[in-house]
């Protein structure tokens, strides 16, 4: 009888527990479609599509995400094959909870598309491992931070000193033997050959662009499948809440990953940082399938 | 010798006129933005080749006929005349020597089936300012001119007049419309506690200028401005926007205050260097 109360309590307290934190019959619905078409040397353009949320429980979700598996027009263009990088997911409180994505230029002809794919919800209070706090994270510089929960997601994140980023920058810098090798990766993966030296003009020009990051700015380095899963980093002041960051960014150069954080003042000394991780439990997905009418 | 000699004075003498031989233009880019949304619309990007960018200040298209392969009529008939739009090219220095102008005329979106828009003509209008010597009055440490009216032959040439006011040229045109409106309010029979409160808050919130912001009186009977900016003493253009207000004009730089060493540059169109050129393209393919 003991043991049948208990298994009792412990389905009452999954089923509170999925209420909770639980989001049901969440889909989409297309709130705008724009067939933006452009013919301009070797540019086209893209369909972009803004989406919004349906279903319970949306507000208990952080942020979220379109990520399209297939798509083609009613003349079997293929707009999207689920091969590339997923988005990066977007704030919930933005831009009234739509989301926005784009595919590939349907044909001239085509007057529907069909896209197949999945709504992801980022909910990271699903898992008591989401969200890291490391004290004092930037008293140490150019030494991995140290937190078991990053060790066991195997997520390693060195705060750099100036020296430090530098020295990485320089590492970073485009040489002959770089630029070999993205041609070669290009060419592996069928980019046509003007592409590939039009991504490494942007690319030299962008590096062109680098500078010295302000004072007070926070910047880690990684391996960009580990900066792929964190949602954010927060630094937080004195008196535990996160300081307000206008500008932040990460860029990456093959495996690894560069985020620049730069706060409106200088964190204190002590400050802490606040690392949202993308786990599997903090993650839903929940399939789509939609038929869009083009304009 | 004679007809030579004729000819070359003719030459010298005849003002511009718009070539009535259709210009040489190509096609440079389609954007086709198809949206239930705002901006649905055809763009077309046309080059003028032999027209340098520079020597370009705006443009704009003027469209008499366009209409796509499945026969539908691309001239928006509700839209206004286009206004002359800045060439940014020429504006921010990025054009190389001699790169020709680029012009971009905005149409109706096509049928989704329409593969080509099969004609499009009308004209193509360019403010050459290097075309008129009156094209452009430039006055130097403008902000030595509060309360004078700037003086110069280009301004004159067009019958444009530029004030700006001092601090008693405003408060005693604040006086006069104070006393029109208290007129207004008594003949329209209102008393004297209603006359004495519409018009404090009429006086209060009355050419309440920002930081920067400079009040004029531009009388340009004609419509000959095209821009007026700043040009500090490095030579960057400040852009102005103007706005009207009971008369007086406000000259605003989004916060930057007019130093002692700005100039005031006007530019204007003349009957000189406003330029027309007809156009016409055949079977432009739609992306």
């Amino acid at each position: 009888m003991r043991g049948l109360r208990l298994v009792l309590l412990l389905s009452l307290y999954t089923s509170l527990t999925s209420a909770v934190f639980g989001q049901s019959g969440v889909g989409v619905e297309i709130d705008d479609v724009t067939d933006n078409r452009v013919s301009a040397g070797g540019f086209t353009g893209q369909l972009e599509l803004r989406v919004k949320l349906t279903g319970t429980g949306l507000d208990k979700a952080t942020a979220a995400r379109i990520v399209v598996k297939d798509a083609r027009d009613d003349r079997g263009t293929v707009l999207a094959d689920g091969k590339s990088d997923p988005p990066d997911f977007f704030p919930r409180e933005y831009n009234s909870g739509t989301l926005n994505f784009t595919v590939s230029q349907p044909a001239r002809a085509a007057s529907t598309v069909r896209l197949k794919g999945t709504v992801e919800l980022y909910a990271p209070a699903r898992d008591p491992n989401a969200v890291v706090k490391i004290s004092k994270a930037l008293s140490k510089y150019d030494t991995p931070l140290s937190s078991p929960t990053l060790k066991t997601a195997k997520i390693t994140l060195t705060p750099l000193s100036r020296q430090g980023y530098i020295d990485a920058r320089k590492a970073r810098k485009l040489d002959d033997k770089k630029i070999e090798e993205i041609r070669a990766e290009g060419k592996k993966r069928g980019v046509p050959d003007s592409e590939i030296e039009t991504m490494i003009g942007l690319a030299k020009a962008l590096e062109g662009l680098d500078e010295d990051p302000p004072e007070g700015a926070v910047i880690l380095s990684g391996k960009k499948a580990d900066f792929d899963r964190i949602y954010r980093i927060e630094i937080l002041g004195n008196d535990g809440k996160p300081i307000d960051t206008p500008q932040r960014g990460t860029s990456s150069r093959g495996e690894d990953s560069i985020m620049t954080i730069i706060p409106k003042e200088p964190p204190p000394a002590n400050a802490a940082l606040q690392i949202f991780l993308i786990t599997d439990k903090s993650k839903l997905s929940f399939p789509f399938d939609v038929k869009v009418t083009l304009p | 010798m004679k007809k030579l000699l004729a000819l070359a004075l003719l030459l010298c003498v005849a003002p511009p006129a718009p070539a009535a031989t259709n210009a040489t233009v190509t096609v440079k880019q389609v954007q086709d933005r198809r949206t239930k949304g705002s901006f649905s619309q055809l763009m077309i990007s046309i080059e003028m080749p032999g027209i340098p960018s520079a020597d370009v200040a705006a443009s704009r298209v003027l469209v008499s006929q366009a209409v796509d392969d499945k026969g539908n009529n691309l001239v928006d008939s509700e839209a206004q005349e286009p206004e002359l739009e800045q060439n940014a090219r020429s504006m921010f220095g990025s054009d190389k020597k001699d790169s020709p102008v680029t012009v971009s005329v905005t149409l109706k979106n096509p049928d989704r089936k329409a593969t080509n828009v099969k004609q499009i003509s009308g004209e193509i209008e360019l403010f050459m300012p290097s075309k008129d010597p009156n094209s452009v009055a430039e006055i130097p440490k403008f902000t030595s001119f509060s309360g004078k009216t700037l003086s110069h032959k280009a301004l004159k040439a067009n019958g444009v007049e530029i004030a700006p006011l001092n601090a008693s040229q405003l408060a005693a045109e604040k006086k006069r419309l104070g006393d029109l409106k208290r007129k207004e309010l008594k003949d329209a029979g209102y008393d004297d506690e209603s006359i004495n409160s519409v018009l404090a808050s009429f006086l209060e919130s009355l050419f309440q200028t920002d930081e920067g912001e400079v009040l004029v009186r531009l009388k340009d009977p004609d419509k000959h401005i095209q821009d007026v900016d700043y040009v500090d003493a490095a030579g960057e253009v400040k852009r102005i926007s103007m706005r009207d207000e009971e008369g007086l004009t406000y000259f605003t730089t989004w916060g930057e205050k007019p130093q002692a060493d700005w100039k005031l540059r006007v530019s204007m169109k003349t009957a000189k260097n406003i330029v027309r050129y007809p156009f016409s393209l055949t079977n432009v393919p739609l992306p």
